[in-house]
């Protein structure tokens, strides 16, 4: 019966209710579709690196992380393909051989990474082969190399043009080669494309003199929940002269990023909870004063404070409640579509690009999102009648009767 | 049993030396300056005296909806200085019924749901509450009022749903402040045939307070309020 009161007494002023839940609705909305694009846009980064380079995994010789040099290369190939295809969970790899260099054009030169690469392999666990803006893909022959638009333009080359690859081979030597450039690239980080070049990767050995040596293998696996499994299923089964690495721990900064957005967007929420708050104490504070001799009846006639308390935050927690449910409906309405199309933002692209991010951003919802925007809200709302339902209970019935 | 026969009846209020000063603008207002009396079990009381006089004040707090400034409450012999605020509200849910000058319902229940509201509050059923609010209605001859808000109701309906709201929980006493005021002479006088017959098939005592002709004549006690004591006090036997 107190649920049947709160609920008539929240529509006895039908038109402030309406602004009320309304503003609840706005808020909601704003929070929701606000940390989804932004949530997008984070794991877009993530999704991003991990696509184009970075895959799931990583397995080296013990200390190439530290030292990625060309001389800690993967004592035995063939051990670690035993190892990962005899481990469940893993969809492809490739084995690269991969080191600091130089590429030099006529006009100029420019320190990339030089990725020697199965193009076979790579091309089932990166995106590479997906992103070639101009050109084709590695073929397989001699001397072909596939760089980045934007270190193209750098270079002053383009398609079909030669230029000289360099890096320091395994016996300390200068090792160098002359590439024709087969295919350009775009991804979403202008960064990226400017420094990654790839080869074939036997044209890599040659060129480094590590006769079949390989710097690491990238693996992609089934389901991410498999993760640490799979690692340290790896780690026991490869022994102390490996390291293996799940993408989490080569890309820290990004996951670092993902815990201070989740951290900031509490803050958000309790920005908009607390401007919510304001119109809560408002509006119960409004519609209190209007009923004080009416409270004075119910005290009267033997209603508890505490239960009168409660019927005020109860009316209060209707108004957040139907708010959210609102606004989350009208929400996800807009989510969806958003979320198939994407929210296109190419006016803004170049600046995205630096970030790593596409120039259409895909809003992803996720528990934690449903969750803080279901309850936090409601939960402002009662804290917002609070102090309109004390001073409710605090009134004297017989000074609220006589109230007029 | 004679319920007009006071002296040998039950007490069920008693006042001591009741006195009650308010403030206002800082300025002491004595609305109440000394009242011993008692409430019977069975009586039809009226307190009556010109407007100022105390009749409220007296009404709240033998209604133990205020604290007296000096002197005791005792109600069924329970003293209610020593109660707490949320004793009081007990007293009132289970002892006490309350008809007011007006607004007595709740605006967004039906007759039936505020006849209702004060079993909810004692914890009664659902299906045995309904029960007795429809009982009461019928026996109050409003039953046609059953689903109809306040605002769909006269003032004379409303004060008879009120009836039925306080009599509902058989309370020891029902306090009724000005219940006439609002309303024309008619209307006032059929209310009051049904207070008395309240009073008489089932004993349930009343006590008012009025400044009204027509309630006065029906009371059969009447204590005269002046400038806050009792001026004087008379049972009479019809
Ligand atoms: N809450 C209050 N604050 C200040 N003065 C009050 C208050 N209630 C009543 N009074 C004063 O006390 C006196 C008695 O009031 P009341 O008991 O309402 O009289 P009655 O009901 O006989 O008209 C009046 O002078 C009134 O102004
Ligand atoms: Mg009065």
């Amino acid at each position: 019966m107190i649920f049947k009161l709160a609920w008539r007494n929240i529509w006895r002023n039908k038109r402030r209710s309406v602004v009320v839940m309304t503003s609840v609705a706005v808020g909601v909305i704003a929070t929701l579709l606000m940390d989804t694009l932004s949530r997008g846009m984070i794991y877009q980064m993530l999704y991003n690196q991990i696509g184009s380079h970075v895959a799931h995994l990583q397995i080296h010789r013990q200390g190439f992380r530290d030292n990625p040099i060309i001389q800690n290369n993967i004592p035995d190939a063939a051990v670690v393909e035993r190892a990962v295809s005899s481990t469940p969970g893993i969809s492809h790899y490739s084995s690269r051989i991969l080191t600091y260099g130089l590429l030099s054009s006529a006009a100029a030169s420019s320190g990339v990474f030089l990725i020697g690469i199965d193009p076979d392999q790579e091309g089932q666990i990166t995106t590479i082969k997906g992103s070639l803006a101009a050109g084709t893909y590695l073929s397989g022959g001699p001397n072909e190399a596939v760089i980045g638009q934007s270190l193209a333009e750098k270079l002053g080359v383009g398609l079909g043009d030669r230029v000289v690859g360099m890096a320091s081979a395994l016996d300390g030597h200068v090792g160098s080669d002359v590439f024709r450039i087969v295919g350009l690239y775009e991804t979403l980080s202008s960064e990226f494309d400017k420094s990654f070049i790839y080869i074939a990767r036997d044209n890599a050995q040659e060129m480094l003199g590590v006769g079949d040596l390989v710097s690491e293998f990238a693996i992609r696996i089934n389901d991410i929940s498999q993760l640490h499994t799979i690692q340290d299923r790896l780690l026991e089964e490869l022994g102390e002269e490996y390291e293996v690495f799940t993408y989490p721990e080569i890309l820290p900064f990004l996951v670092l990023q993902i815990d201070l957005y989740e951290q900031s967007m509490i803050i958000f929420y309790a920005i908009i909870g607390i401007a919510l708050i304001f119109g809560i104490i408002n509006t119960m504070l409004m519609s209190v004063f209007e009923r004080i001799r009416e409270f004075g009846v119910l005290k009267a006639v033997g209603m508890k404070d505490r239960r009168l308390l409660m019927m005020i935050v109860l009316e209060a927690f209707l108004l957040g409640i139907i708010g959210t449910g609102i606004g989350f409906i009208v929400g996800y309405l807009i989510y969806l579509p958003l979320a198939r199309t994407g929210l296109d933002l190419s006016m803004f692209s170049e600046s995205l690009r630096s970030w790593g991010v596409g120039a259409i951003i895909y809003p992803v919802l996720t528990w934690n999102v449903i969750a803080n925007a279901l309850l936090i809200i409601p939960i402002f709302a009662v804290l917002g009648a609070l102090y309109p339902a004390f001073r409710a209970g605090r009134l004297q019935p017989m000074a609220a009767i006589r109230y007029v | 049993m004679n319920p007009t026969d006071t002296t040998e009846h039950e007490e069920i209020i008693r006042t001591e030396d009741l006195g009650k000063i308010y403030e206002e603008n800082g300025i002491p207002v004595h609305a109440l300056r000394g009242v011993t009396t008692i409430v019977h079990k069975g009586d039809f009381l009226v307190i009556a005296g010109p407007s100022g006089s105390g009749k409220t004040t007296l009404l709240n707090l033998i209604g133990a909806l205020d604290r007296p400034s000096r002197g005791k409450v005792f109600f069924e012999g329970r003293d209610l200085s020593k109660k707490s605020k949320s004793e009081l509200a007990s007293i009132r849910l289970h002892r006490l019924g309350f008809i007011f000058q007006a607004y007595n319902l709740i605006p967004v229940l039906t007759a039936l749901e505020n006849v209702e509201f004060t079993m909810m509050l004692l914890g009664v059923s659902e299906a045995e509450r309904r029960k007795q609010a429809m009982a009461t209605l019928q026996e109050l001859g409003i039953d046609e009022l059953v689903h109809k808000r306040p605002n769909e109701m006269s003032g004379g309906q409303q004060q008879r749903v009120a009836i039925a709201r306080a009599i509902v929980t058989r309370p020891a006493v029902v306090l009724a402040d000005e219940p006439t005021a609002n309303l024309d002479s008619t209307t006032g006088a059929s209310l009051l045939d049904l207070m008395e017959r309240m009073n008489k098939d089932k004993n349930i005592t009343f006590v008012f307070s009025s400044h009204d002709p027509q309630v006065i004549q029906r009371g059969r006690r009447l204590i005269l309020l002046h400038d806050g004591t009792i001026k004087s006090e008379q049972s009479r036997t019809r």
